[in-house]
């Protein structure tokens, strides 16, 4: 994959960059106007993350001059602006997906790779994990050819560990992907125990290897290390 | 009440008072001076009998004519007093009894003392008082009238502006970026209020437009480090080389910056609300959307053993998607928070109204449960849910309520249709 990443913010930029870096991904940057609008027009990237408050120009323009250039790269919009308006302005200018300053790290990849996919595989929307197949537009998850059977909560979890696999997801993460962000319900985060069990559960009754382990109490990891 | 009834009001009744203390005076001074009048006619009367008995030696004839007549009556010397009184007076023409005016006085002639009674017909003076007070209560009504007609007619006419000026104000959208109109007016005061509430409406737009862009300055100043925290966090979180306790002093900080930014994020909405930013009005289905709620909250629903009983009929209302998501998101995290475990909670939507009713501990009933920051010291929550939910509720005209029966806690939107 080949991701641009404009954001201004350095540190937040550095983090960006180095979760996304590996397994076989490109990542670009750009930090201001000028640069950003160079990078666009030289290359083509697979998924570009834009900051609207940038120095030089306004993040939005950057879109317009993308759709301008006939350009199919995937757009995710990040803002600290929680306004409504700029988010139904990028999404009508053609942004595929709007996320609101502060996002975790974790969700920010699995809406980058929910864009890549789509625009991948038209239609064909599967993610495999050795053994493990999911077709994201069927809602199905099979393993070894025996299909299990998820809740929607699980299914939308195993997706959420398999676009970061090999990554710690914190358990705030997953709450906030799972039920919103507004929701503003409990510090006790203790019940997605219950999801993680049961899919967890789930996936090794299918035949599964253990993919999934809990890393100190704070989050969880997907991967097969 | 309006300033013309006013003004008229106080006019009126003072006009009213000054005619009737006038008027009682003007008709006892025309009496007095009339009855004087009279008093000296008498007077000449009594004149000429005593000249006539000084001359004659006798009485004159007991004489009677067409407004007066005099008679005479023998009475023992004593000493009487010469007095003038009000009497009846019979008209022997028209045969009738007319109010008089008598002056009863002695002559003497030789021995004997006579008293003698001069009647005088009081009827025309009489007339003449009634005749100039219809004729002053007549102009006074007249005048009071026309006084009325003038002020109401005038009144209205000279304030005309003053009301142009407030339904303006009325109307006035501190978001709107159009000026207001001047009221075209020769009046000076109405000139001073227009240009003054203009300089006002103004000053407002430009405190308004500030404070926003503060908001949203301060919004992304603060949206950013919180981001840069959060990342770091993650960031850190995958170098997966520390200790038990250091996970869980990373989890706490995990909370409290997912707070702050929920805290955050909620003081925003609280704001937009307020300016009514939020504009994607629309018909929106609470039926559906309180039925995805129920589905969403199931896994809190479970966590807490709670039972939930519903009876939804379909109901649409107008307002913003996003806001009723909001609305119902708040009051369904309220009562599953303050619910107690294996408690309940029914949910009616129907009629125009929509009722949450969950069990809780009872609360003191004057808990301030709409107002910012205002929480249960058990309560995780950050005290703003419910007054975003009343801000939305004011937002659009809906009335929230809150009812608390015993361990019962009944939170109904009335949505005012119709």
């Amino acid at each position: 994959m080949k991701i641009l990443v404009i954001e201004d913010e350095q540190a937040l930029l550095d983090s960006i960059l180095s979760y996304f870096t590996g397994e076989g991904n490109v990542c670009e940057y750009a930090t201001n106007f000028e640069s950003a609008l160079e990078k666009i027009n030289l290359y083509n990237y697979d998924c570009i993350l834009l900051d609207l408050g940038l120095p030089g120009g306004e993040g939005l323009d950057i879109l317009a001059k993308l759709r301008k250039l006939n350009k199919r790269d995937g757009v995710l919009i990040i803002s600290a602006r929680h306004s409504l308006d700029d988010k139904l302005t990028g999404l009508d200018l053609g942004a595929d997906d709007y996320l609101v300053k502060p996002f975790h790290l974790s969700e920010l990849k699995a809406r980058v790779s929910a864009i890549i996919r789509r625009k991948n595989f038209n239609g064909d929307n599967i993610i495999s994990f050795n053994e493990v197949l999911v077709d994201v537009s069927a809602m199905k998850v099979t393993i070894f050819d025996k299909t299990v059977s998820l809740t929607k909560k699980e299914f939308d979890l195993l997706i959420y560990f398999l676009s970061n696999k090999n990554k710690v997801v914190s358990k705030n993460a997953m709450v906030e992907h799972l039920w919103g962000d507004e929701m503003d319900l409990s510090d006790d985060f203790d019940f997605i125990y219950t999801h993680v069990k049961n899919l967890r559960k789930k996936l090794i009754e299918a035949g599964a290897k253990d993919y999934l382990r809990s890393v100190y109490g704070i989050g969880y990891k997907f991967s097969d290390q | 009440m309006r300033l013309s009834a006013n003004y008229n009001r106080v006019n009126i009744l003072t006009s009213i008072i000054t005619l009737a203390i006038t008027g009682c005076i003007y008709y006892l001074f025309i009496h007095a001076i009339l009855t004087d009048k009279l008093d000296r006619d008498l007077d000449v009367e009594e004149d000429e009998i005593r000249q006539y008995v000084t001359a004659f030696h006798k009485l004159p004839l007991p004489a009677s004519f067409i407004d007066q007549r005099v008679s005479y009556t023998e009475i023992k010397p004593v000493a009487m007093e010469r007095r003038f009184a009000y009497t009846s007076y019979f008209n022997p023409k028209e045969r009738e009894e007319e109010p008089g005016r008598s002056l009863f006085t002695t002559v003497t002639l030789g021995q004997k003392m006579y008293m003698v009674t001069i009647t005088k017909s009081r009827v025309e003076s009489e007339d003449l008082v009634r005749v100039i007070l219809l004729i002053t209560l007549t102009v006074t009504l007249v005048l009071l009238l026309a006084l009325l007609m003038i002020n109401r007619l005038l009144l209205n006419r000279l304030w005309r502006p003053f009301y142009t000026i407030l339904t303006r104000m009325k109307s006035f959208d501190v978001a709107s970026t159009a000026d207001m109109d001047d009221e075209p007016t020769k009046i000076d005061e109405f000139v001073e209020l227009n240009a003054s509430v203009n300089a006002m409406a103004n000053r407002v737009r430009k405190d308004y437009r500030e404070l926003k862009s503060f908001t949203d300055n301060a919004s992304h100043e603060m949206m950013t480090p919180l981001a840069v925290i959060n990342s770091k966090l993650d960031s850190l979180l995958q170098t997966e080389t520390f200790t038990e306790q250091q996970g869980a002093l990373l989890e706490d900080i995990y909370h409290a910056t997912g707070r702050l930014s929920r805290l955050h994020q909620s003081l925003l909405l609280l704001a937009k609300i307020e300016n009514n930013l939020i504009s994607d009005v629309q018909e929106v289905d609470i039926k559906e959307l309180v039925e995805g709620k129920m589905r969403h909250f199931d896994e809190l629903f479970a966590r807490d053993g709670l039972t939930v009983s519903a009876d939804i009929a379909p109901l649409n209302i107008k307002m913003s998607k996003f806001l009723a998501d909001i609305l119902l998101n708040n009051l369904f995290s309220n009562a599953v928070r303050h619910n107690v475990p294996n408690g309940d909670i029914d949910i009616v939507v129907g009629n125009g109204m929509l009722v949450i009713a969950n069990t809780g501990k009872e609360i003191h009933p004057d808990t301030r449960l709409f107002d910012r920051f205002s929480k249960s010291t058990a309560s995780e929550g950050m005290g703003l849910g419910l007054a975003i939910t009343k801000q939305i509720c004011n937002l659009y005209g809906f009335t929230l309520e809150h009812k608390n029966t015993g361990d019962k806690h009944f939170f109904s939107i009335n949505f005012k249709l119709g």
